[in-house]
This record gives C-alpha cells, structure tokens and sequence, in this order.
C-alpha cells in the first residue's frame, strides 16, 4: 500500500504544476468591478480564513464579494430566500440534497459550460454528487473527513506495531496485539449515539459499498437487509468484546464526545488508557487543545520520539477507516461532509466567482491556515501545514464515493436510530442485532414515511 | 420546659403569625366594597377598566392563550405541522416503547420526590428550630437552591463519576473497599470485560477462582515456564521487572519463570523467552500437588524467578494466586442504565416499563440536595406560625415530645406539607434540566422525561412537531389536577 502512494503524490503534484496555473488565469480574466453576494454557513474563525481566501480574486477582478453567514442552517434560509425571490448570486451549501432540490425548481444555474475543463480538479466521485440529471450544478470547495481512526503512535509503538492497520482484519490483529502488550485497544465514542451511528455507517459503506448505502439511507434497502446484519456483525468484532474498549462497556458508554478522545490523548498530567479512538477530522482540534506539545505524524517535536506523557513530545496520526480484505473495492469509499457551491443568479461577476472556487488558489489560501481540506486535486499537498492535513485531503481527493452522514438524512428518527445503535454497543449478541434490525426497520418506515 | 418553649421560635414571627390572619379578613371586607360600588358606576368605567386591563390581557393572549391553542391544534397535525392526521401522534405515544419510558421515568419521579423531599424539609425545618447556629445550617442546606439547575446537574455529574479519580461517590467506596480488598501487584479490571484467564499465554490454564495453574504438572528436577500478556508498560515500571533470566534446573527442586509474553521485537510471537522480554517480579505462587492440596507457596524475585526446594517426589502444579491480579475497586456506574429492579426475565415493553435505572435515583439524590432548602424553609415558617398553646396545652397534659409531633405539630402542619408536596409534584412532572445536563449521552434515553422528549422531539435533530405538541398537551393534562389543588388551597 504505501510505495504506491508516494509516487501517487508526486505525480498529482507535477499535473499541478502544469494545470494549476492555467486555472488560475482563465477565472480572472473575465469579470471587471461590480459586486457578488455570497453566503455560507462559516462564522467567526473560519469566515476570516473564507474570506482571507477570497481576497485573490477581489484584488484580481476589482470584484467586491459582499459576504454572508447564515450559519449552520444555511439550507432552510437559502429555500426562504429563493421563494422570497431574493436569493444571493452565490451560496455554499453544505447539503447535497438541496442542491439537488434546487435544481430541480430551475433555482440554480447549470455550470457545465461556465466550469468547463475545471470541472477535472475533481474526481468523478464528487462532480456526481455536485450534479442532477447528469449535469453539473455545482463545485465543491471545502471537504470533511469521517474516514480517519486517531492514534497514538507512542501507544503503537509500545506494542511494536510499526505501521497503522490497512484492513479491517490487520485492525483487529493490532489490537489483541495492543491487548498482548498491556495496551487497550479502543476508547470508543458514544454520547447520545451520534458517534456509534457515525462508526456503524463507515462499517456499512466498507461493507456494503455506496450503492447500497444510498438505497438504505433512501431506506430502499430495508434495515433487515442481510448487508446491515454484515456491518453489525463486523462492528461487533471489535465492540463486542469489551476488553477492546477503555473502560469496557460502563466506560464507553460514560463516554461523551470530547472526554474519549481525551482517553487516548491525554491532557497533561494523564496517561493515556487507549491507542486508538474514532471520529472524524474535527478531532485533531480536540488534540491539539487538550496540549499544544501534540504533534502532528509520528515524530514528536524536535525530532524526538514520541512520548505517551503529554507534557513531552506526544504526537497524533490517523490511518484511513480499513475496509475488510474482501471488500476492498471499497476501501476508498468515504463518509464525510462538504460544502458546494452553486450559483443562483448568472452575472459575470458570480460566473467569475464560481470558477475561482472550482480553482485550486482559494482553497490553497485557507488549507494553509489549517483546519480545512479540499476535494479539489489541484491544490497543492504543499499547501496543508502538516502531515494530517495532507493525509485527510488526499483521502478526500481520492475518494472513489463519497456519501454524507446517513444519520443526518433520516428525519425524525435520527434520534431513533442513535439509541438503537446504543443498544447494539449494550448488547451485540446476534439476537440482540436481529431484533434492534427489526426495530429499525419499523421507526425508518414511521419516519420517512415508506 | 415552658420556659425553653418560650424562648424557643421568634417572638416577633410568632406576633405577626397571629395577627395577619386576625386582622386581615375584616381589611378586605372593608376596602373591596368601596371598590366595587364608585360613586355612580356605568359603562365609561367599566370600559376604563377594560382599556386598563387590556395591555396585561393582549399580553396573555399572545405569549399564553395563543401558544395554548396552536400546541392543541400542532398536536393534531403531521411532523411540520402541515397536515391533519386525527390522533395518531397520540396513538404513536401509548403505543411506542421508547416513548413509554418518558411516562415510567415521570412515574418514578412523581412517586420518590415529591415525598422524600418533603419528609426532609420536614426533618431539617424541625431539627434546625432546635439547635444552636441554626441560621448557619439553614442557610448551607438552602444554598444549592441559588444555583441554576444547570450548574447543579454538572456538580452531580462529577460527583457521581465512573473514574473513582474524579467522582467523589466512587472515590469515597474505593477508599473503604481497597482498604477491605487491597488490589494486587497486577491488577485485572474484571468491570472493564477483562480476566485473568485472557492473562494466560504459555503454560497456563484458569484455574479455581481467578487464579492460574501450569498446564503441565512438573516433578522435582524440572523447570516450568509460565508466559503471561496483557502486561502494561506502566505496571512493569510500578513493580521493577528485570530481564527474564530462563531457569536453571536444580535436583530435588521446581524451579521455574514467570515472565511477559511480550518481545517488542517479535511483538505477535508467543511461548518462547525472547532476549527482550522481562521477569514478572512479586508474584505470589503457590505448589500444588495433584489433588490440588497446597504443599507450600513463594514469590517470583526481580528477573521472574521462583524455585521450590526439596518438594519430594510426586507431580505438582504451579498456581499463580488470583489476589496478585485482584482490581480493587473500579467504580459503580451510577450514571448508567442499567436497572435496580430485576427485569431481565421480562418481555422488551414490560422491561422498559417496570426498569428503574440508577441514573433516575442518582439524579433524584442530586435534584434532592437542589430542593430541600426550600421545603424546609416553607416548612419552617408554617413550623414558626404554629399555636404554641396548643403545644403547651400537650404538653401540660404529659405528652412526649413524639406524640406531640404526631398528634399535634402534624396535624396543624398539614396544609403546608401538602403545599409543598403539591408544588415538588408540580415541579417533577416538568423535570427536564436536571436530566438533560446530568445523564450522560448513553443514559439519556432511558433517563428521558415527557418535558425533555417533547424538547427533543421538537427543537434538536429531526423536528416532529406534531409528536412534541402532542407531549406537551398530554404534560399539561398532567399538571392540571395538582394545579387547580394548589390554586383552591391559595384561594382558601
């Protein structure tokens, strides 16, 4: 696995070179003065890193970007605007779903012609969730990332396990091996459930493959389905046994969010109690806030080794979420987040705008300040600060699917859904799952309706 | 005794007991009348009166009667309150498990709370009336009462921690029990899913009760070699293992290693004693001879060593004593799920109805410590304004101290008791902070409430107005006996 992502890397870095630029020009060209609103869902730190990423264009075009939050329920006020008829020209949006309802109205703008050759700074992967009916309606600028288990390399290499796990079966080798060596494996994230749903649909998006999961999330597929037992039963391979999981059972389920990615990395002061913890991408913000001595990749500061006491040189990685040897077809399929951008009204200033976005400078800007990763494979591995960084966008940019949060599309059994998923971690004996499927089953049909 | 009596209650509390319900009936006999008939009364100043009254009557109408009556009519109405669909949110609430534990929690509520906090107020508002410094104990025990609900919940969540590092409960059960049931030198968190026998890696096989006997028998002459795992770093450090040193066989004696399992350089290879790996130093052992009778016992020295001299002739085993891997205590979830009635036995719906999880009676204990200032300062002035007469007059007539409590000081108390116990009833069926904040995630369904499913339901995730609303009505029906109760009682 890993020779080949090298050479990979380097090659994506010299169609850059050659590519990069072009993009570039061609979106500046075309607009002179005037104004474009545009509105997002990002607050505080990160509209100042949005629009410290904008001011390229502002400064190239003379186009002046009237800026708007609109906060996390950016999807609810952009359909009032549009049927209020006053709709900005631009908005990101971080739901595919409403853009394909946009679309659908005619309330956004076909970007086919208007994006053009850009339209390869994505993989197919992405510009198939910007698009409806076959046609492109919109470009992806920023990426999450639920693809990544967080570890501790100082914990690793107490087991000796020099290279993170790329399968699921080398996963559950490396932690009877952890478990041998007097490390617990897994600080699993529990909450209300949203973490353990958040685990379970990677599981199944390995398992099963994007397809299927659309059609389960569309509840096309029926939660009784034979491929929704698989995941149970793989999740269960590593859940199931509580000597896995700090704290066994009463600890995991103790655990809120925040507090089981302090078990593996530790404030100051602590030790930690287990290698390993799942979560998305937002958990390096946690890490590094718990201390500032973390450091990203598997050196601690000044070269150092890496220490499990934090207040030496502690470190933090995160391998791929693996996918089992036989479904390696969807080892690249990713579970994450995003926000696209789609055009409502078609100035030249907004066409302008849209193709700095579907350009590799913008995002280039932002991913420097970290914090941010783009699906676009024209930005520059050079231009996230750190090995993390890097990590989340290549394997954002190399998603073969991508699928968002199935949770988040269920409506009102979402919080179903989590407790049930609770219950599982409770008790992951086949009945306990053939019973907790049938539920499921029933609360998906009352809750969507079919 | 009179004379203590005497002294004992506010002289001046007692004065204006006596003279508010004196004087008050005949002040409002007088003054309303002269109200009521103004001097050639008619429609101009009942129609004063009305554009007086009609600010404060638009205001109840918008922010109560309105949201009132689009609650009943949301009720009716599907998840975005779009259209019609009869009673069926009501029939999915009798109907659906999850949603029947709200009404069990909101049971064990009303039935623990109202009462035990009252009881207490009780106890403190007496026992504070006799004791020196009573000031400064009602005013630590009134003092939660201050704090926001929130805060108070966070304090209690601390204080009921699994990790007896952080909470206070199971700190103070760990001091007694470690001291009670020291842990040993290698420590197995058997509440955390683990075992000794998961310990067991080379010649081992669990024996009796958490200990670990050679799988082979030995005889005098032989060496034994006995792998263990699961080793932590830490614990190595803690009890100074050294390299393993492979024993030496010596005639008339068993000696043997203990050692870990573990080589970092051959980190998935068991059963063989790599360069690399250490000694378990400490370890009690005892040799046993095949009908499993103790012969005699010793410890493993710094590299893992042990020997057994002079053990005779016959075949002898190994036993690794389960004490060296005792965990101590490691913390009792009381914030989880997990039921005090045994319900196990019981079918899915009957469990999730008759199951009293822990967590509802850690948070009573919090919700306890929030409202016991407050019954026994209610409780205390209806104590203050009593007819000490009466009292005497008892006990003149030779009355203890106990009957007199029950006979008299009960009796004469019972309209305030049952004040505050309506109010605590009140107050539980709307209980909602408390749970929210205090219950971790994992709890929170089986700890939820009629008032937090209906805020869940309709403000977080995945809106179902129509189910909320529904909630809401059925809260309200719920509050209205105990509210007409306590407005009859302050009308009277």
């Amino acid at each position: 696995m890993k020779p080949k992502f090298l050479p990979m890397a380097v090659m994506g870095g010299l169609l850059l070179a050659a590519c990069g630029t072009s993009g570039t020009t061609s979106s500046s060209s075309s607009a002179q003065g005037g104004s474009v609103t545009l509105w997002a869902e990002w607050s505080s730190g990160e509209q100042n890193a949005f629009q410290g990423a904008l001011q390229p264009f502002q400064t190239q075009t003379g186009t002046t970007v009237n800026y708007a939050s609109k906060g996390s329920n950016i999807d609810t006020v952009l359909e009032a605007a549009v049927s209020g008829g006053a709709p900005p020209d631009v908005a990101l949006i971080p739901d595919p779903g409403t853009l394909q309802t946009l679309a659908k109205q005619g309330s956004i703008k076909e970007l086919t012609s208007i994006v053009g050759s850009l339209s390869s700074n994505y993989g197919s992967a992405w510009n198939t969730l910007a698009s409806y009916n076959g046609k492109l309606y919109g470009v992806w600028f920023k990426g999450a990332n639920k693809n990544t288990i967080w570890y501790n390399p100082a914990e690793f290499a107490a087991a000796s396990i020099s290279k993170p796990p790329t399968t699921w079966e080398e996963l559950i080798q490396d932690a009877a091996t952890l478990k041998a060596a007097g490390v617990t494996p897994f600080s699993l994230c529990t909450d209300v459930g949203w973490p353990v749903a958040d685990f379970w649909q990677n599981i199944y998006l390995k398992t099963a493959g994007a397809d299927k999961y659309n059609a389960l999330s569309a509840h096309t597929v029926k939660w009784t389905d034979s491929t929704v037992t698989t995941a149970f039963t793989t999740m269960a391979q590593l859940v199931g046994t509580p000597s896995n999981l700090a704290g066994g059972l009463q600890g995991s389920l103790s655990n809120a969010y925040p507090a089981c990615v302090d078990k593996v990395f530790p404030k100051a002061g602590a030790q930690p109690q287990a290698a390993m913890v799942f979560e998305g991408d937002f958990v390096s913000l946690e890490i590094t806030g718990n201390s500032k001595n973390y450091t990203p990749g598997t050196t601690g500061a000044g070269g150092a080794a890496c220490t499990t006491d934090p207040s030496k040189t502690p470190c933090y990685n995160f391998f791929d979420f693996p996918a089992p040897s036989a479904n390696s077809a969807n080892k690249s399929a990713i579970q994450g987040a995003g926000d696209v951008a789609v055009m409502l009204k078609d100035t030249p200033q907004s066409e302008a705008l849209i193709k700095y976005l579907a350009g590799p400078d913008g995002a280039a800007i932002w991913a420097h300040l970290g914090g941010f990763a783009s699906p676009n494979n024209k930005v520059p591995a050079s231009a996230y600060p750190d090995p993390v960084g890097k990590g989340i966008a290549q394997a954002l940019v190399g998603a073969s699917s991508f699928v968002f949060s199935l949770d988040d599309l269920q409506g009102t059994w979402e919080k179903n859904m989590w407790q049930d998923l609770l219950n599982f971690v409770k008790d992951s004996s086949s009945s306990s799952i053939s019973a907790i499927q049938a539920k499921m089953d029933q609360e998906a049909t009352a809750g969507l309706g079919h | 005794m009179a004379a203590r009596s005497l002294r004992r209650g506010h002289p001046l509390s007692r004065a204006v007991g006596v003279s508010v319900p004196a004087g008050a009936p005949p002040a409002t006999s007088q003054v309303l009348p002269t109200i009521r008939k103004p001097a050639g009364g008619g429609k101009r100043d009942q129609l004063g009166s009305l554009l007086f009254l009609a600010p404060a009557a638009i205001w109840l109408l918008a922010i109560t009667i309105y949201p009132v009556i689009a609650t009943f009519r949301n009720s009716l109405y599907d998840e975005n309150a779009a259209s019609y669909v009869g009673l069926s949110n009501y029939k999915a609430i009798f109907s659906t498990a999850s949603i029947l534990v709200n009404f069990r929690n909101n049971v064990i509520w009303v039935v623990i709370f109202p009462f035990v906090v009252t009881f207490l107020g009780l106890v403190f508002a007496v026992l504070t009336e006799r004791i020196r410094w009573s000031t400064a104990f009602k005013t630590i025990i009134f003092m939660p009462i201050v704090f926001s609900a929130t805060a108070s919940a966070l304090i209690w969540r601390t204080i009921f921690d699994l990790d007896p590092h952080i909470g206070m409960v199971n700190a103070a059960v760990q001091t007694v029990s470690d001291w009670v049931n020291p842990p040993g030198l290698y420590p197995v968190n058997v509440s955390a899913g683990q075992t000794a026998a998961a310990l067991a890696s080379t010649g081992l096989s669990p024996g009796p009760s958490g200990s670990l006997q050679s799988s082979s028998t030995a005889a005098a002459g032989d060496t034994v070699q006995l792998g263990l795992i699961g080793i932590s770093a830490t614990t190595l450090q803690v009890v100074g293992a050294q390299t393993a040193i492979v024993p030496t066989p010596s005639s008339g004696a068993i000696s043997g290693l203990v050692y870990r399992d573990f080589s970092p350089s051959n980190p998935t290879v068991r059963g063989q004693v790599f360069p690399d790996e250490v000694g378990l130093p400490g370890l009690r052992l005892t040799l046993l001879r095949g009908d499993g009778t103790s012969v005699t016992s010793t410890a493993t020295d710094q590299h893992g060593d042990f020997r057994f001299d002079n053990v005779g002739s016959g075949s002898f085993r190994v036993q690794i004593d389960a004490k060296n891997f005792g965990s101590g205590f490691t913390g009792i979830f009381w914030l989880g799920s997990q039921s005090v009635t045994p319900t196990s036995h019981l079918s899915q719906t009957a469990q999730a109805l008759l199951s009293v999880p822990l967590v509802d009676l850690a948070m009573i204990v919090a919700y306890l410590w929030m409202w016991a200032g407050f019954a026994m300062v209610v409780i205390g002035a209806g104590l203050t304004s009593l007819n000490r007469e009466l009292l005497e007059a008892g006990r003149v007539d030779g009355a203890t101290e106990g009957q007199i409590f029950r006979r008299i000081t009960m009796p004469l108390l019972s309209p305030v008791l049952v004040v505050v116990l309506v109010t605590m009833i009140i107050n539980v069926l709307k209980i909602f902070d408390i749970i929210l904040n205090m219950a971790p995630g994992s709890s929170q369904g089986d700890a939820s409430t009629l008032a937090l499913a209906m805020f869940n339901d309709g403000f977080t995730g995945g809106i179902h107005s129509g189910l909320s609303s529904a909630l809401a009505v059925i809260l309200f029906l719920l509050v209205i006996p105990a509210m007409i109760s306590n407005l009859r009682r302050i009308r009277g």
